[in-house]
């Protein structure tokens, strides 16, 4: 079984003014299907970059990116902004969500930019989307209205939206208390385990690192370690 | 796709609601300027019009002369053309002035369907009454058809044209010939023709030269009484025409004078200076109004420009959920166009305030009383509108590409 992803000699540097500055040096690992990857490392060490490249938000200067066994490198943008939209998930640790639009909105919108399904559909998903992350009721309220916790838990339904096969997190704990944290893990794990999906997700938080299926470590834009 | 633009106008919308107020004055902009230019430009073209009427209606759309536009082949030329002889000296022909074919040519007018022709027979008169002499341009015409031509009675005071059949030898001058003659309707006077013949006739009617202009000097009568007076019996120098629409006077008579020659003037070309003077009024127009448009465009490339800086975190977000660049592109080029076409539609509203205060506003010229006159037609708002949107579009489209070159990945950074 090919993987769901992989990374083979991923590098990318920045070239900034005279200088390149190398944000991750050549890095290569493959998740499967089912599996809950933490990538941990101290600050500045390119989980971000990384996470990026594998989102298919930006270009590897070398080495290629493969999501279901297909290169990805050769692809024109609009053919990648729609494998974004088809098979991945991004949560963020500022859980970005549309200030203007409710919480049902917010999940709705890219099963509406995908238009596999009607407005009301894809509402009546979102809808079901947030009741199973704990937000029964609340699908009306803007994110002004509802607390961090409530908020990241939008951004992980609206993630969802479109039935992703990966899901990508930084540090989707990031600013929550560890009550709101312990509920996120065990959704990545209902995720990973009863749904099948990839979740790769860089984290600090110990919570998260202790309840993945793997541990890859970073250090100034390498992989240092690869623990299960 | 449909659904997709209906997703676009929705977060365009939802943008625009958030920033109301600013919307609303990138909107009033627009349907100031698309109210100004709806008022000032029914009354620019409402008055061209009134005028164009007045121009036209006051002379036959087509007048024939018994001349031609290039001097006539003398017989020697015709014959040897450009030989190697040339000629010097030669005693040009004398031409028989008058419309040789007229007949014809009468009849060749009155085939083209709704047009009407009437002959006519003209040239200068020296009138005398009581002493007092004033030199005349004098029209013989036939009063059962002329009619047809210009509506002469309309601006005929103590008479009609009819009536130049009831005397012998009617004549029709104008208000203020007769007033310097001191002649009223019903006086004899004398004509003398420039051909040296002398008649008497009688004042049937005044033309009401206030009303009609250029019509000081003109005098009307019967066309057998000018063929007298001018000695020249059963002869016509002008043919006068009236068309079904104006504007086709012009093609009418270029056709007619390539088959018979003479000179057949049409009134655009008679009035071409003053049309000229018109298409440098309306560029004119046009030009201040553009501007107008133009100005009301840059409020909403201001209200767009804000949006899409204000708005980059949230082009990041979408981008990483799936949205292509020319999706969010398309979001604030649809948001200028959202504000175009509301104040072009509240713009249409404010015109037709405008024109109906216009209209309603009575001017009193030497004692009466006029309106402006105006022209509602549906193209101008047309134009207005078109006009609007296409600036609004142009307006929105310039910071909107910045929207597509927005990186998501150098906005999650600086979040991150
Ligand atoms: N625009 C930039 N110009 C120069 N250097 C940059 C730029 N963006 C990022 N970097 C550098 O790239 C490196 C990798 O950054 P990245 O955000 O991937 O780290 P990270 O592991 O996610 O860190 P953190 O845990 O703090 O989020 C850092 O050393 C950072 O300083
Ligand atoms: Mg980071």
């Amino acid at each position: 079984m090919s993987a769901r992803l992989e990374a083979r000699g991923v590098k990318r540097t920045l070239i900034d003014a005279d200088d390149e500055v190398p944000l991750v040096r050549g890095v290569s690992f493959s998740v499967n299907a089912g599996e809950f990857v933490a990538i941990l490392g101290p600050s500045g060490c390119g989980k971000s970059s990384l996470l990026y490249l594998l989102g298919l938000l930006d270009r590897p200067t070398e080495g290629e990116v493969l999501l279901d066994g297909a290169h990805t490198s050769g692809l024109s943008a609009d053919e990648r902004t729609r494998l974004r939209l088809e098979k991945i998930g991004f949560v963020f640790q500022f859980h970005f969500l549309l200030p203007e639009f409710t919480a049902m909105e917010n999940v709705a919108l890219p099963m509406r930019r995908l238009a596999r399904l009607s407005r009301v559909e894809a509402e009546a998903r979102a809808t079901l989307l947030l009741d199973a992350l704990g937000l029964k009721g609340e699908g009306r309220k803007r994110p002004s209205q509802m607390s961090g916790g409530q908020r990241q838990r939008v951004a992980i339904a609206r993630s969802l939206a479109n039935d992703p096969v990966l899901i990508l997190c930084d540090e989707p704990t990031g600013n929550l208390d560890s009550v709101n944290s312990e509920m996120v893990v065990r959704v990545f794990q209902r995720l990973a385990h009863e749904e099948g999906r990839a979740i790769v997700c860089v984290t600090h938080d110990d919570n998260v690192a202790a309840a993945a299926d793997r541990r890859i470590r970073m250090r100034d834009g390498e992989i240092v370690a690869d623990e299960r | 796709m449909s659904a997709n633009i209906a997703l676009l106008l929705h977060i365009a919308f939802a943008h625009l609601r958030v920033r109301a107020r600013q919307t609303i004055v990138a909107m009033l902009g627009v349907s100031v300027g698309v109210g100004f230019f709806l008022a000032v430009s029914a009354m620019m073209i409402g008055s061209q019009t009134d005028f164009i009427r007045t121009l036209i209606d006051s002379a036959p759309h087509i007048i024939v002369r018994d001349e031609a536009r290039a001097p006539p082949q003398q017989p020697a030329n015709e014959r040897f053309g450009d030989g190697a002889v040339q000629m010097h000296g030669l005693r040009a022909r004398d031409e028989v002035r008058g419309l040789k074919d007229w007949p014809a040519m009468l009849e060749a007018a009155r085939a083209i369907p709704g047009v009407s022709a009437a002959p006519a027979l003209s040239g200068g008169v020296a009138v005398r009454f009581a002493g007092r002499t004033e030199a005349l341009g004098l029209t013989g015409v036939d009063p059962r058809i002329a009619n047809q031509i210009v509506d002469l009675d309309e601006d005929l005071v103590g008479g009609q044209l009819a009536d130049l059949e009831n005397v012998q030898n009617g004549l029709i001058v104008s208000t203020q010939v007769g007033r310097r003659l001191g002649a009223n309707i019903g006086d004899t006077v004398v004509i003398s023709s420039s051909v040296g013949v002398v008649q008497r006739a009688r004042i049937v009617a005044f033309i009401d030269s206030d009303a009609r202009a250029g019509a000081e000097g003109a005098a009307y009568a019967l066309l057998r009484t000018a063929q007298v007076l001018f000695a020249r019996p059963n002869i016509v120098n002008q043919i006068q025409i009236r068309v079904p629409n104006p504007d086709l006077a012009l093609t009418v008579a270029a056709q007619l004078e390539a088959q018979w020659g003479y000179k057949w003037e049409s009134w655009q070309e008679r009035s071409r200076d003053i049309m000229n003077a018109l298409v440098i009024r309306n560029i004119i127009m046009y030009a201040v109004i553009s501007a107008i448009l133009l100005v009301a465009s840059f409020g909403v490339y201001t209200v767009i420009s804000t949006n899409v800086t204000e708005k980059r975190r949230d082009i990041a977000i979408m981008r990483a959920m799936g949205f292509a660049d020319h999706d969010v592109t398309r979001v604030f080029l649809i948001e200028g166009v959202v504000v175009g076409a509301l104040g072009a539609a509240s713009g249409f509203v404010l015109g037709t305030i405008l024109m109906q205060i216009l209209a309603s506003i009575p001017f009193r010229i030497m004692g009466d009383v006029f309106y402006i006159p105006l022209d509602r037609g549906i193209h101008q708002y047309a134009i207005a509108g078109g006009v609007s949107m296409f600036s609004a579009a142009i307006a929105a489209w310039l910071p909107a590409r910045r929207a597509a070159k927005v990186d998501p990945v150098d906005i999650l950074r600086g979040a991150a």
